[in-house]
């Protein structure tokens, strides 16, 4: 009872805080007589989005897919650079100077070097948001597997275990969490990552829906975009988190 | 192991000679083994019992393969340690138990990652769990479980290969003193049960007395055996033997070793048949 209870109470707080922010925010803009080019009250947004949804939803499944090919790439990306750093030391060294130096680069300047790479279609899209989301994963597996426990590892090398199994077997479990948490920060990136590539090469998707409405100034329509944007963000996020309950329930049994 | 070797390393089934081990530390080089030898019959408990710091875990270790002397030989089974080995069950002072495995998936583990049949190891695994006295808790976490408890499922797995050899390094120095009684009680059952020959690092004199055939008392100046001793009691064996005066004197008398260093080193290897219960056949 008191856990239904629980989840009842951590699903309707969230859910009140958000309403009464947009309460607050109607008759702010209402009151202060605010113009609806510089902020559109939260109905005239609602208004706008289920107006044009049918349109949004079909800018939001051009944004998703290109979204989730790009996390899916980025966390294979992630995790076979964290095994390979981390199952040899020479190539730590030579590897994880220039990744640390590739991090201090702020990605988003290098976005419009891969319309010249890879041109304006899906892949130069897909390809700057995995470069953008798959750090996270690959740092975080690394610490992760690097962090195995010692004694874990000596009984595995007593029973004689190739260093694969061992690897499999012992060293990503222990990393798991490490993984999850890298994949988190990275599911949010590879949105963001999309998005970004939208503004600069897109003909299509919600990226290119805020780019459009925002020349027309139409800030509405950029509002209900961005909210979609939004939705679909919380819903990669809650796969990622989803997946990371039932491992965590596999875990601890 | 083919017979012939195996009849002939019967008595030198575990064979140290002036084994060595220094480790380089920054420039200077740490002597963490000096020159120990001894000889282990098959079949025979032996404590290595010694303050901490002395090399007696590096001993345990180089025995088990995971440990390469730096001087010196290690012939278990007539063949020389060059690596870890089937036959030899390894216990830590950790239980090293993985957190997503159940009880009897912890058991099954050395199979597992040797990637052999689950199938043929598992009457085995269960016939342990139900040895140790864990039956009904095949199914749970080790976090579900008390250390001594957790100690008994690392049991298991070591002997889960049948090994000929049990190696146990402080097993249970992180268990209460209550559960450690019981847990030597469960340790004398299983090595009467399977009888493993056996070699157990140990800081405690009480412990190395009453589980042992014969204790190999070790110094950490210099770092090596300064006393092979006969423990005097029978087979079986159980807690009681501890309220002995017998019990009583050996204990002191171990503890004067590891104090003075190595006075006593008179007694060899192989000097004869363990001896019978309530004769005290210590030092000579």
């Amino acid at each position: 009872m008191k856990g239904a209870s629980e989840r009842t109470l951590s699903f309707m707080l969230p859910m009140a805080s958000a309403a009464v922010i947009a309460v607050a925010w109607q008759l702010a803009v209402e009151l202060g007589d605010v113009p609806e080019l510089i902020l559109p009250t939260p109905s005239a947004i609602a208004a706008k989005l289920f107006g044009t949804l049918p349109s949004l939803l079909q800018q939001a499944a051009v944004t998703g897919r290109e979204a989730l090919a790009a996390f899916v790439l980025a966390v294979a990306a992630g995790f076979a650079g964290a095994a390979a750093i981390s199952s040899s030391k020479i190539l730590r060294e030579i590897v994880y100077p220039a990744i640390v130096t590739l991090q201090l680069i702020p990605k988003v300047a290098l976005a419009p070097l891969f319309v010249i790479f890879l041109g304006i279609d899906h892949e130069a899209r897909i390809t700057f948001a995995a470069l953008l989301s798959f750090f996270p994963v690959l740092i975080s597996t690394s610490v992760g597997l690097a962090n195995t426990d010692l004694s874990a590892l000596r009984l595995c090398r007593s029973l004689g275990a190739s260093p694969w199994r061992t690897f499999w077997s012992v060293r990503v479990p222990f990393a798991l969490p490490h993984f999850f948490s890298g994949m988190r920060i990275s599911s949010t990136m590879a949105v963001t990552g999309v998005v970004i590539a939208e503004f600069i090469s897109a003909r299509e998707g919600l990226g290119f829906a805020i780019l459009v409405a925002g020349a027309r100034s139409q800030t509405a329509a950029a509002f209900a975009a961005i909210a979609v944007l939004c939705l679909l963000g919380l819903v990669l996020y809650g796969a990622v988190a989803g997946l990371e309950r039932l491992a965590i329930r596999w875990y601890r049994g | 192991m083919p017979l012939a070797a195996a009849q002939a390393a019967d008595h030198g089934f575990i064979q140290v000679r002036q084994a060595r081990k220094v480790y380089a530390s920054g420039d200077k080089a740490v002597e963490a083994l000096s020159d120990v030898s001894f000889d282990v019959a098959r079949g025979e408990f032996i404590a290595i019992l010694g303050p901490s710091g002395c090399g007696k875990s590096t001993l345990l270790m180089m025995c088990g393969g995971l440990e390469q002397a730096t001087g010196g030989t290690i012939e278990i089974a007539g063949r020389p340690m060059t690596g870890p080995r089937t036959s030899i069950g390894i216990m830590f002072q950790d239980p090293t138990l993985l957190p997503w495995k159940t009880v009897l998936q912890n058991v099954m583990f050395p199979a597992h990652i040797l990637r052999r049949p689950d199938a043929e190891y598992r009457d085995r695994a269960q016939q342990l769990v139900d040895m140790v006295g864990l039956h009904g808790f095949e199914n749970k976490r080790p976090h579900e479980l008390s250390g001594g408890m957790r100690q008994r499922v690392a049991i298991c797995r070591a002997l889960l290969n049948d090994p000929d050899i049990l190696l146990m390094d402080e097993p249970f120095s992180a268990l209460d003193a209550i559960t450690r009684d019981e847990m030597n009680e469960a340790l004398l059952d299983i090595w009467r049960h399977y009888g493993k020959t056996a070699l157990f690092v140990t800081h405690s004199i009480r412990e190395a007395a009453l589980l042992a055939d014969r204790v190999l008392v070790m110094t950490r100046r210099p770092a090596t055996v300064v006393a092979d001793i006969r423990v005097p009691f029978g087979r079986p064996r159980d807690i009681s033997v501890t309220e002995s005066p017998e019990f009583t004197r050996l204990c002191a008398e171990l503890r004067g070793m590891i104090e003075h260093g190595g006075a006593a080193r008179d007694r060899r290897p192989g000097d004869g048949p363990v001896l019978q219960p309530g004769r005290h056949g210590g030092q000579a």
